[in-house]
């Protein structure tokens, strides 16, 4: 019978050029009764490394690595509790901080609006109040009035802003 | 993105990582102390909802690198690592050892055992268990080629003594 084919295989796995497949080939070729006596020399090798798939852990391995695991599971478990009544808190926040500078903003933007407006409260013309409301940087609302008074411009901007306000309001005193 | 089942993709992966743990520590007891840490570890990353593209080797890499740190440790205590080995060998026989054919398959292993780690683990995850090149560079985070020069070694050193 002709072992070429083996051979070859034989000397490109000393070269480590055979496929996980050709090296399946090899260990089934060596585990047959009938190995020629030129290769016989290599069959315990082939062997070991099939025989050496067999070792596993220990038979109580699964009994005291479920006791473990349980253990774990029960400890996690408190921590995660623990996380979920601080985040809602945390969530909380970015909001009550939101409301915040939106009252700083109203309140420095009336502010200079008096200060500009006072101007146009001679003359008699309105001086018309932009309000831009932002979420997240995206304008999606604009609002312009025409305003009599500083008063009722801050007013008006405060009730349209705070309808819309999700995270930033940008008042803008526009002059004309 | 497939979802890991811990039951079903992780847990019947512990006698591979028992293989390499006991390639690379050489003592049964700690070899399943590894084991079971890296199911907890590995556990964990599953609890935590992490992605993971191919948790055999993630798993295999873990245990690996815990392994290699027991190993550290022990070298650290001033345990001189080889003579644990030749003087203390784990004389304990699991039942699957009794039945092969002792005698070589012990010359063999202990001589497999005796090689540098790098070529022992590489040799065990691409002989005993099968896995690609890539795979291999992976776990042992190292390059394809280093990892084909490592088992090149380790196949001659085998060679060499079957030969003799």
């Amino acid at each position: 019978m002709d072992y070429k084919y083996i051979e070859q295989l034989l000397d490109r796995y000393w070269e480590c050029h055979t496929s996980e497949e050709e090296e399946q080939i090899l260990r089934s070729f060596f585990a047959q009764k009938d190995v020629p006596a030129h290769l016989i020399q290599y069959a315990p090798l082939f062997a070991f490394a099939k025989e050496a798939k067999e070792e596993h852990v220990s038979a109580d391995f699964d009994k005291r690595f479920a006791e473990i695991l349980a253990e774990e599971e029960h400890s996690h478990e408190t921590v995660r509790t623990q996380a979920r009544t601080i985040s809602f808190r945390k969530r909380i926040a970015p909001f009550l901080q939101a409301a915040a500078v939106v009252a700083v903003v109203l309140t420095i933007g009336g502010a200079a609006e008096r200060a500009i407006g006072g101007a146009h409260q001679e003359e008699g013309t309105a001086a018309p109040v932009v309000a831009n409301t932002y979420i997240r940087s995206e304008r999606v609302a604009e609002v312009v009035t025409p305003a009599e008074t500083k008063n009722e411009a801050t007013a008006i901007a405060q009730s349209d802003s705070m309808s819309r306000v999700q995270v930033g309001v940008d008042v803008q005193i526009t002059e004309n | 993105m497939k979802e890991i089942s811990f039951r079903n993709d992780v847990l019947p992966l512990k006698d591979k990582l028992f293989r390499l743990a006991l390639r690379i520590t050489l003592n049964r007891e700690d070899a399943e102390d590894i084991v079971q840490e890296t199911l907890i570890r590995v556990w964990k990353e599953c609890q935590e909802g992490k992605e993971i593209d191919n948790v055999e080797a993630f798993s295999l890499t873990i245990c690996r690198n815990l392994s290699l740190d027991h190993n550290a440790k022990l070298e650290q205590r001033n345990v001189a690592f080889d003579e644990d080995v030749h003087d203390q060998p784990d004389t304990t026989r699991s039942p699957f050892e009794e039945m092969v054919d002792h005698e070589r398959f012990q010359m063999l292993n202990a001589l497999m055992n005796s090689l540098p780690e790098k070529q022992r683990t590489a040799m065990q995850l691409r002989d005993v268990e099968g896995r690609s090149y890539k795979e291999i560079a992976e776990v042992m985070q190292i390059s394809e080629s280093d990892v084909k020069v490592n088992i090149f070694r380790a196949r001659k050193a085998m060679r060499e003594k079957l030969q003799r």
